[in-house]
């Protein structure tokens, strides 16, 4: 078990020895993004720009344009809150930045909602070239990591601070845009990603109880494949968003947009947080956000009562 | 021949190298008044054609340009900027100043003199390198030109290219609080191949500078941050190419230039529209300012 941005920061240092062109630019929060390790093994590749979101989203623009391939590592709540930055310095100049947003969701617990990166995921799907890329666990980490290397778009990865175990097999192969499927189940679709793959997974005792055998689906990656969404959707006559972010603007909303262009009727649910969020325990705010595995069990079974 | 001149270097003489300088730096100066004026008539002609402009603020920096464009930097529209001096603009609205330099400099057709602000043209009323490469940055949004040409000096360094990057701020645009993170790192980081001109034309969009937020103590501000200051007339080719020369012979700090300019600066005795910040060209206004800048090109 272990934090898909402890993850990153192995596979970060990993790829860096392949790819020279591998820079990092660090906002003060390189022990909490898990940037030290590249620190200390790529000193003159590290840039430190202090608290200073603004000005590092430019420079890691200006060291992409020249031809680098920078991680600019914050929580996921600060970075996204440079938007205009990001929307004119990387989105308009079309820089290959690597924005890392960590702390997704209400996993940073007590610290509270101005912390929270519960709203990042909406303000990245405006950036029309941008790519968001958001892993379920280790395995998938990597593999993102490798991609990002290997392509030059701006890049959104969000990342949990909560422990998650591994889910896929070590020979999964991340494919941009493409609806993972990692529970086959019928009637019912549940789309999600992060770190509520594994709480989905975890419900499924619960759900089986009322017999709801569910398709569990994990869209790493937005924008995710239309038709592809919509294949699955049409399988089901039902389908439910879990997202551990607002339910405005986020994944709710990218599935939402399909079903509606859908000729065929599917009926849709969706979960996340309502509010601005709050302090608490992790375990506390999901139980009270109805975001732990007995919580989305029973929205998935309220949705499936009401619109039955 | 000599970059600039357009003309055959000096034949220098034993003994005369002062007196070859002084000449080369005289037949650039007149050049520069030669090729500014022309960059003037253009970028007034665009604005005229598209009926909007930001006239005030492109003519207040097209010497600062002109000595750039024509004279200082090794930048060529053939030439990848990854492997040669980048340019960003990061007051962003004086832009037209930019496009003219390029058609006055051959590298774009002059018929896009009429593509200013036209819907699908290159020439976007704020640079867009998305749809127009040689604009080296996007701007438009003040205060993030200069983390960007920050950014691209950083990564010239870790290169070891030996080249520069040039940004021009405006002076309003130093209210923005990103432009002074970026002013703090690359004072402590010593990123000393950067040249940022500040254009001084003492006007925002709201009034005069001075009643809306004045920036008082600049030369002392930017010192504290371990820049390396020079203050200039930024109407004077002279000045503003010595400037240059001494930015680049400092090779311990970043290199500030304070230019102070005068909005709507078309000649000594001309300022169009009384130094207004974006106010319409009308026909007499476009005409008189044709006949006067004809005079010097």
């Amino acid at each position: 078990m272990k934090a898909t941005r402890d993850w990153f920061g192995e596979a970060l240092v990993e790829v860096a020895e392949r790819y020279d062109d591998v820079v990092v630019v660090n906002c003060d929060l390189g022990s909490a993004t898990k940037t030290h390790g590249f620190k200390k093994s790529f000193p003159e590749r590290f840039y430190e720009c202090g608290i200073a979101e603004a000005n590092s989203i430019g420079v890691a623009a200006g060291l992409a344009q020249e031809g680098y391939r920078p991680f600019v590592a914050s929580f996921g709540h600060f970075l996204s809150g440079k938007y205009l930055e990001i929307f004119q310095s990387v989105g308009l100049n079309d820089s290959g930045v690597v924005l890392v947003g960590t702390h997704a969701g209400l996993a940073i617990g007590k610290d509270g909602p101005t912390q929270m990166g519960l709203r990042d995921l909406a303000l990245m799907r405006t950036i029309h070239n941008m790519r968001i890329l958001h892993p379920a666990d280790g395995i998938e980490t990597r593999a993102m990591l490798y991609y990002i290397v290997e392509n030059r778009c701006p890049i959104y990865l969000r990342l949990c601070r909560q422990p998650q175990r591994e889910i896929h097999d070590p020979g999964y192969r991340f494919r941009f845009g493409w609806p993972d499927v990692v529970r086959e189940g019928e009637r019912i679709v549940l789309f999600t990603m992060g770190g509520m793959v594994e709480v989905l997974l975890d419900a499924l005792d619960e759900l089986s109880e009322h017999g709801i055998d569910p398709t569990i689906v994990n869209v790493s990656s937005l924008p995710v494949d239309r038709a592809a969404i919509a294949r699955l959707a049409r399988q089901h006559s039902y389908a439910f968003v879990v997202e551990d972010h607002f339910i405005k603007g986020g994944l709710a909303d990218e599935i939402a947009r399909i079903i509606l262009d859908m000729e065929e009727k599917v009926r849709l649910g969706v979960w996340g947080v309502a509010d601005y969020g709050q302090a608490g325990s992790p375990a506390d705010l999901y139980e009270r956000y109805q975001l732990n595995a007995h919580g989305v069990a029973s929205r998935v079974r309220e949705f499936l009562v009401t619109r039955n | 021949m000599e970059k600039g001149t357009g003309r055959p270097a000096p034949t220098v003489l034993e003994g005369s190298q002062a007196l070859a300088d002084d000449l080369d730096a005289i037949y650039r100066i007149d050049r520069l008044r030669r090729l500014s004026a022309q960059t003037r008539l253009l970028l007034l002609e665009m604005i005229y054609r598209a009926g909007s402009g930001h006239v005030g603020s492109s003519l207040s920096c097209a010497d600062i340009i002109s000595v750039l464009k024509f004279d200082q930097m090794d930048w060529q529209a053939s030439r990848p900027r990854t492997e040669s001096d980048v340019f960003v603009l990061s007051k962003g609205h004086a832009v037209p100043a930019w496009y003219a330099a390029l058609i006055v400099d051959g590298e774009v057709d002059p018929t896009y003199v009429s593509a200013l602000r036209r819907i699908d043209s290159p020439f976007q009323g704020h640079p867009d390198r998305c749809r127009f490469d040689l604009v080296d940055v996007s701007t438009g949004a003040l205060g993030q030109g200069l983390s960007v040409a920050l950014g691209r000096a950083e990564a010239k360094r870790l290169k070891r290219q030996d080249t520069w990057v040039y940004c021009i701020v405006g002076d309003g645009e130093m209210q923005e609080g990103q432009i002074w993170e970026a002013v703090m790192y690359a004072g402590i980081r010593a990123v000393a191949n950067l040249i940022v001109f500040i254009d001084y034309n003492k006007s925002q969009s709201d009034g005069p500078l001075k009643d809306v937020l004045p920036l008082d103590g600049l030369t002392e501000k930017l010192g504290s941050f371990l820049w390396h200051v020079q203050e200039i007339d930024g109407h004077s080719h002279a000045e503003i190419r010595n400037a240059v020369i001494r930015a680049k012979e400092n090779r311990h700090q970043p290199s500030v230039i304070i230019a102070h300019t005068r909005k709507g600066y078309l000649g000594d005795d001309r300022i169009l529209l009384d130094g207004a910040h974006s106010g319409t060209l009308s026909a007499q206004d476009f005409e008189e300012a044709v006949r006067y800048l004809g005079g010097l090109v």
